[in-house]
């Protein structure tokens, strides 16, 4: 990968970044930490895992199937961020 | 509404004609007219054409899956089961299992979902079923109740719990040494689903018939696959309302008691207005959950439960609206709006009962507003 590369991807991953905690906070009506456990007990619902499958999707131009439906990819913001930019290399990668 | 839309339905008024009576009373679905229709792709209208489905977006399957409905809820909820199970297998499988599996969904072959068990009804983390890991095979173990279309079908997308973590979803063909297929007697409503208890004992099956090689999220992996069952049997419900609705409008305009028509009785025009207000509630709910999903709208997984419930309950409250409007002509076994009863009643239940629908609603609330 070029420098240009990386340096896109920096910054690209915090707009995922801020994108997922702006979603969090208006369904939500509260304010998370990047790293907390979003699952953990008096957290979220299954749904609301659910919505959050769909607004990665819708709003990040991405697939979460299959083996990605994993708690570990939506535990936290850090991990969903970690999610959509392996997600978005892979479509890429494949031309997708 | 699009052409293929408007020759479905008419093909399926004509397939059906006045059978479905007689299949209510069998509690049997000829297998011929359910290998066609599903070769024909009009059992899960949503699978992409490039695995052989008709592509259909969720508003076009649900006005289809009303019409069905209308005509027949056991051939309804063998729709919803084909479906469900080709929504899970899109969104669990390889790129490489979607293309095997959906092809054969869309050419004849027909399937179900298993997830209940005789302790694992409304609470699914309950599910003891389990699959283990064993070189290149996974062996399942296990009890299913309730597997709606089971007793059809071919192959059985089962929900289970992975030996190493994690759940999982496997399809298991029928005719495997170890699968025992127990079709249940005398169901409540739609009699003639093919509902079945599964008995899996030591089934070894290859690997890869673990949908996405496993390890999902209980609680996701069953949200995502119950949510194409919601929206199938929320646009059922909206078939049943419109038969309903059909049926006891004619009968109040035809029928005359004390030297008029029924529906000049005031008591009688009011079972009407309510007849007419929960179909038209039970379709806005769902037009508005299509168009959620159709545009990719993260509201769809709230708009789904929203329409489900709606629609349910609508249909059993308006299918005794029906009944009463009907009186003797429709108490008895078979009649459409007898059937409609039964099988109303059954939708409250099925897919997330009432009270889990209203558990996820407050939830909703609680969390966001």
């Amino acid at each position: 990968m070029t420098q240009l590369g990386v340096h896109d991807a920096t910054a690209d991953s915090g707009e995922v970044e801020k994108d997922i905690l702006r979603f969090l906070e208006a369904q939500t009506k509260r304010s998370w930490d990047p790293r907390v456990d979003l699952f953990a007990a008096g957290g979220l619902s299954s749904l609301f895992a659910m919505q959050l499958v769909v607004h990665l999707e819708q709003t990040h131009g991405i697939s979460i199937r299959g083996a990605d439906l994993r708690l570990d990819n939506f535990r936290t913001v850090a991990s969903m961020v970690a999610l959509v930019y392996r997600l978005r290399g892979a479509a890429g990668a494949s031309g997708a | 509404m699009p052409d293929g839309l408007a020759a479905a339905r008419v093909l399926l008024t004509d397939l059906v004609g006045d059978r479905a009576e007689s299949w209510d009373r069998t509690g049997l679905l000829p297998r011929e007219l359910l290998v066609r229709l599903g070769a024909a792709g009009y059992l899960c209208p949503q699978v992409a054409t490039a695995h052989g489905g008709l592509g259909w977006d969720s508003a076009e399957d649900g006005e289809f899956t009303a019409h069905v409905g209308s005509l027949c809820s056991s051939l309804r909820s063998i729709m919803t089961s084909q479906g469900m199970a080709a929504w899970t297998i899109d969104r669990l499988g390889t790129e490489q299992q979607r293309s095997g599996l959906l092809t054969r969904l869309t050419g004849g072959e027909l399937a179900a979902v298993a997830f209940s068990e005789p302790q694992a009804g409304s609470d699914l983390s309950a599910i003891t079923t389990r699959i283990v890991r064993d070189g290149d095979s996974v062996v399942v173990d296990g009890i299913k109740t309730w597997s709606t279309a089971a007793a059809y079908a071919d192959i059985v997308v089962v929900v289970g719990i992975l030996g190493d973590g994690g759940a999982g979803a496997v399809v298991v063909p029928t005719r495997e040494p170890g699968v025992q297929v127990e079709r249940i007697a005398d169901p409540l409503g739609c009699r003639a689903a093919g509902h079945a208890d599964i008995r899996l004992t030591r089934v070894r099956l290859p690997a890869t018939s673990l949908l996405g090689g496993g390890g999902q999220f209980l609680p996701l992996l069953v949200t995502t696959a119950l949510a194409y069952g919601r929206m199938s049997v929320a646009w059922g419900c909206v078939g049943i309302l419109r038969a309903c609705l059909a049926a006891a409008g004619a009968h109040a305009r035809s029928r005359e008691q004390f030297g008029r028509p029924l529906g000049s009785h005031q008591l009688v025009a009011r079972h009407l207005a309510d007849l007419l207000m929960a179909e038209q509630a039970a379709t806005r709910a769902c037009e508005h959950a299509s168009r959620c999903w159709d545009e990719g709208s993260a509201d769809q997984v709230l708009a789904t439960v929203l329409a489900k419930h709606v629609s349910a309950t609508q249909a059993a409250r308006g299918s005794a609206i029906a009944v009463q409007v009907l009186a003797s002509a429709a108490t008895r076994d078979g009649h459409m709006v007898a059937r409609a009863y039964r099988d109303a009643k059954c939708m409250e239940i099925i897919e997330g009962s009432n009270e889990m629908c209203q558990l996820l609603l407050a939830d909703h609330v609680l969390a966001t507003k």
